[in-house]
């Protein structure tokens, strides 16, 4: 194990900035979206209601970093797989919850996606991403060290088992399709990056899509949301067609701060997933090549801890953290320019709250103590080869060369 | 390459691309979207103007006749209503002023917005809002209301479920009544709330329209209308108009048409004709009340007197066409006075006034024809619009010259009122110049306005022009009071007071030519106190589509009826010492 160091002091500092500037977001719009609640709901929220929650939140993220930073990973990596079970029999029990129509479960539109804690809700999806990562880093880096990545059996078994499982609660039962996208690129990404052969990573990925396709057509609703994506008919249009006007109106330097008008009921999930478009239309182009800067730099930053982590469990635990990451950050941005289909995903750091600023704060604070590890050279990518017997070789020749 | 820089050159990529989307929305197409973007935040609103009310003065003071009411139009949203529970309630409540059958409300769900009644009194209203359902709400406006019921309907007009005037009062001065919306323009929220957010914001207070209140006399209008109604009904005739006007100022005291409507319900009439003013808006052909004028013309001139003499032979030729007379009696024939020929009203006499107007004991020539134009056109202001705040009908009087066949003859006509067309206001305010020492006065409606509850009167305003002298004005006035006393001998106007009048039998033209079996009858006269100006002229007219009517016969009685009461109601005193 490499010495310890300074962590990566880039990671740190841009996780903060954008948990600020997400505070500062909500303390502009969280009056005008406490008018919307009060009056949909006749509710008599304060005007400053979500700041504080917020600021709340932010304390509590921090908070969360600091112990995911301080907890050594080598305690962490223990509660993979525990994490991942807790993860899966959660989603489970949800199911069943919603099923008797208990209170427990809280539900969207016909999703049940969430546990209603008196006032505090809970995603046990992202429990499932944090244990995916650690589960998955774990499995890869270990059959990898056996020669074990081309065994069925030992890999691909329990690879595919643990993956389709979350997949199947997340996007059939929970009807989730956002984050079935981000455990779809925390596990391809780890796949990519385990070394397995590229025909395996390939097959990989004609099973995914040939899956992906059939889920889509088999399914009347996503099918209808594919067809008329982009058009007038789409159920989502209304919250595409908003979240541009939102972007579009702020022009190149925005309205300014609390001048923003989108936020006052035009645009839906106005401080979760539309977030990114408030702050378009409150700073402009200006405002959001800085988030979206902040993000390149911060997603970069998390490949590079991966590429200078000579671990294989570590390095494959980091590019967890970046996928999952990032795709939120893609599939987010993507849905509010109109490049893709709504999938009703947060934007990290910056969305008001919930489950998923927690969870991902966590992740952060893991993969900047792993930062803390890094070589001073990249890692040496190693392909996995078909045969075993290449493999041992290849560790053979490892082991002489070392010695 | 290793895997990992993959993955760093696919993450730019796909960063790239979104900074190329965002440049293209926020920076390329920032006008469209800012225009999208206006387009649903802009809350504009017209903050709609009181229209104002109409007043008639009460002995002096003013008193409303039209007012506004709050009334209420109901609305349902099909997408948040529940059809069972809505249609039962409503269709209980609204009753009658429902307007919408429930299943046509409920068959397009998306369109969210059904009135389903309309002019729905407060009390409905509040039942309505008492009973909280929901996707039904209630927007008010207001509708006109007529506290004395039909009075003065052709003069007041009405106002259409646009909110426009029409006809009358209502029609021509809509602008004033009207005022002028105010326009809001805010940036709003999603639920139409106004938001202080943004500079370009705009509040224009609504102006309300003027409180008029007319120089209209609510009770002489009242019995105006009753008298006619009651005598053109007991002479069996079906329309008749009259007005009561102050020769002194131009000002109408009454202006009336039997039958009228009834403006609160004025689209349950037979047709559009009920709501015509005939005084204003109605020309026909005055007949003899027009010897007035001619006579007014060739004395002014000096050319003859009441007892000026000329030769009747029972008619004349002009362009070898006769003119008749009514009168044909052989102690008519010979030489006789003006006055006989005003008092018989013999057409040969007018007729000869007309050649002497022209210089010229014999023939009509263009002299006479330029004069005759001079006066009933240029100075009585016959022919055209007197300057009324009412909408007018022109009517023709034909010029000195006119490319017509048979000039000299039409002009012949025209000295008894035929071959003309005017209107009774325009007869009336000509007539009054006659009488009052020579003065036109703009005839007028309107009194002043209502300002914050005080009555703020207009100006008064100076004659127009002088039509004759004074001298010709007080012979006119003799001429006048001849005639109405030969004619009542008996004595119906009492000793001391001062009435003159002149009757009316004009044919009417049907298909083209005169009908013999149709007349239109007219009286017109002045009252007041002898040896005084006139304190009052009235006009008179009475009708029916196929029926004779005479104006002695049918004419004079109602003048005579409404005389008597407004001399009494004007408290026109006797001459001192009769």
């Amino acid at each position: 194990m490499m010495r310890k160091h300074k962590s990566d002091r880039v990671i740190g500092a841009l996780t903060v900035i954008l948990l600020g500037l997400g505070l500062i977001v909500i303390y502009a719009i969280g009056p005008m979206r406490v008018n919307v609640m009060n009056a949909a709901y006749g509710s008599d929220l304060g005007e400053n209601y979500f700041f504080f929650h917020q600021i709340m939140n932010v304390c509590l993220a921090i908070l969360v970093i600091i112990a995911a930073f301080k907890i050594p990973y080598a305690v962490v990596r223990k509660f993979g797989f525990a994490l991942i079970m807790a993860g899966l029999v959660l989603c489970g029990l949800l199911a069943l919850l919603a099923l008797v129509n208990s209170s427990l479960a809280k539900c969207e539109l016909g999703a049940c996606r969430w546990y209603n804690l008196g006032g505090l809700s809970l995603q046990p999806a992202e429990i499932l991403k944090l244990g995916l990562v650690l589960y998955l880093a774990s499995l890869m880096a270990t059959k990898k060290k056996e020669g074990k990545l081309g065994d069925l059996k030992e890999f691909w078994l329990p690879f595919g088992l643990v993956s389709g499982l979350s997949l199947l609660f997340v996007v059939v039962v929970q009807k989730d399709l956002g984050t079935g996208v981000s455990i779809m690129a925390i596990v391809l990404a780890m796949l990519f990056m385990s070394g397995v052969p590229m025909r395996y990573f390939v097959a990989t990925l004609a099973v995914v899509g040939t899956v992906g396709a059939l889920s889509i057509v088999v399914s009347p609703h996503r099918m209808e949301r594919l067809a008329t994506f982009g058009s007038e008919e789409s159920s989502d249009s209304y919250h595409i067609e908003n979240a541009m006007i939102a972007i579009g109106a702020g022009g190149f330097f925005g309205v300014g701060i609390g001048n923003s008008v989108q936020a006052t009921g035009y645009l839906p999930e106005s401080i979760n997933d539309s977030v990114f478009a408030v702050m378009g239309e409150t700073f402009g182009f200006m405002g959001l090549m800085g988030v979206v800067l902040c993000f390149a730099v911060l997603l970069m930053r998390l490949l590079r801890t991966a590429n200078y982590l000579h671990d294989e469990e570590q390095s494959l635990v980091v590019v967890g953290i970046f996928a999952w990451a990032a795709a939120h950050v893609v599939v987010n941005i993507a849905a509010m320019t109109g490049l893709i289909p709504l999938t009703g995903i947060t934007l990290p750091l910056l969305s008001y709250g919930g489950t998923s600023m927690l969870f991902t704060a966590a992740a952060l604070g893991l993969a900047l103590q792993l930062s803390c590890f890094t070589s001073r050279e990249p890692r040496k990518e190693v392909v996995a080869k078909r045969t075993e017997k290449v493999a041992r070789r290849r560790q053979e020749m490892t082991r002489r060369q070392q010695i | 390459m290793s895997r990992n820089k993959v993955l760093r050159i696919g993450l730019l990529v796909v960063i790239g691309v979104i900074i190329a989307r965002l440049f293209c929305i926020q920076i390329l197409q920032h006008d469209e979207w800012s225009a999208k973007a206006a387009a649903q935040q802009t809350l504009s609103t017209v903050i709609p103007a009181k229209r104002g009310e109409i007043y008639m003065l009460d002995r002096g003071e003013p008193a409303a006749v039209v007012m506004n009411a709050t009334v209420y139009t109901v609305v349902v949203d099909p997408m948040m209503a529940n059809e069972e529970e809505v249609a039962g309630k409503l269709t209980e409540i609204l009753g009658e002023k429902r307007t919408a059958e429930w299943s046509e409300v409920f068959k397009n769900k998306a369109l969210r917005y059904y009135v389903v009644g309309k002019n729905v009194e407060r009390g409905a209203a509040e039942k309505i809002a008492e009973s909280g359902l929901a996707g039904v709400w209630l927007q008010s406006g207001t509708r006109r209301v007529y506290p004395e019921g039909q009075l003065g309907s052709t003069l007041l007009g009405f106002v259409n479920t646009e909110g426009k005037g029409q006809y009358g009062v209502e029609g021509a001065m809509n602008e004033q009544l009207a005022g002028k919306d105010g326009r809001l323009k805010t940036v709003k929220d999603v639920n139409n709330v106004a938001l202080s957010i943004g500079d370009d914001n705009v509040k224009e207070p609504a102006i309300d329209g003027e409180n008029i209140v007319l120089s209209i006399d609510k009770n002489i209008q009242y019995n105006t209308e009753k008298i006619i109604a009651a005598k053109a009904h007991e002479l069996g005739f079906a329309n008749a108009s009259a007005i009561v006007m102050d020769p002194n100022s131009g000002e109408i005291l009454a202006m009336a048409d039997t039958p009228g409507y009834d403006p609160a319900n004025y689209g349950q009439v037979e047709s559009a004709a009920a709501y015509v003013n005939h005084v204003v808006d109605d020309p026909f052909e005055p007949a003899s009340v027009c010897k007035t004028f001619t006579f007014a013309a060739a004395a002014d001139y000096g050319l003859m007197t009441p007892q000026t003499t000329f030769i009747n032979n029972g008619e004349t030729f002009v362009d070898g066409w006769p003119i008749k007379n009514a009168e044909q009696g052989s102690f008519l024939l010979g030489s006789q006075t003006m006055q006989t020929a005003f008092n018989y009203s013999l057409n040969t006499g007018s007729t000869q006034a007309l050649r002497w107007l022209g210089g010229d004991e014999n023939n009509i020539n263009a002299t006479g024809r330029e004069r005759l134009y001079n006066y009933y056109h240029d100075r009585f202001g016959l022919g055209q619009e007197t300057g009324i705040e009412l909408f007018e009908n022109t009517g023709i009087v034909h010029g000195p010259h006119a490319e017509i066949y048979g000039i000299d003859s039409t002009y012949a006509n025209m000295t008894f009122g035929q071959n003309m067309q005017v209107t009774m206001l325009q007869t009336a305010a000509a007539f009054s110049s006659v009488v009052n020492g020579g003065n036109f006065y703009t005839p007028t409606v309107v009194a002043g306005k209502m300002v914050n509850g005080k009555f703020v009167k207009n100006e008064e305003k100076a004659a127009a022009r002088q039509t004759v002298s004074g001298g010709t004005s007080g012979v006119m006035r003799e001429m006048l009071y001849g005639t109405r006393t030969m004619w009542r001998k008996n004595g119906t106007d009492k000793p001391g007071f001062y009435i003159g009048g002149k009757t009316g039998t004009a044919q009417v033209i049907r298909d083209g030519a005169y009908s013999m079996d149709e007349t239109v009858a007219t009286y017109i006269g002045f009252g007041g106190t002898e040896g005084e100006l006139p304190q009052y002229v009235i006009m008179v007219r009475v009708w029916e589509d196929g029926k004779v009517a005479g104006g002695q016969a049918h004419a004079l009685p109602v003048f005579n009826e409404l005389n008597k009461y407004v001399m009494d109601y004007l408290q026109v005193r006797p001459k001192a010492g009769e």
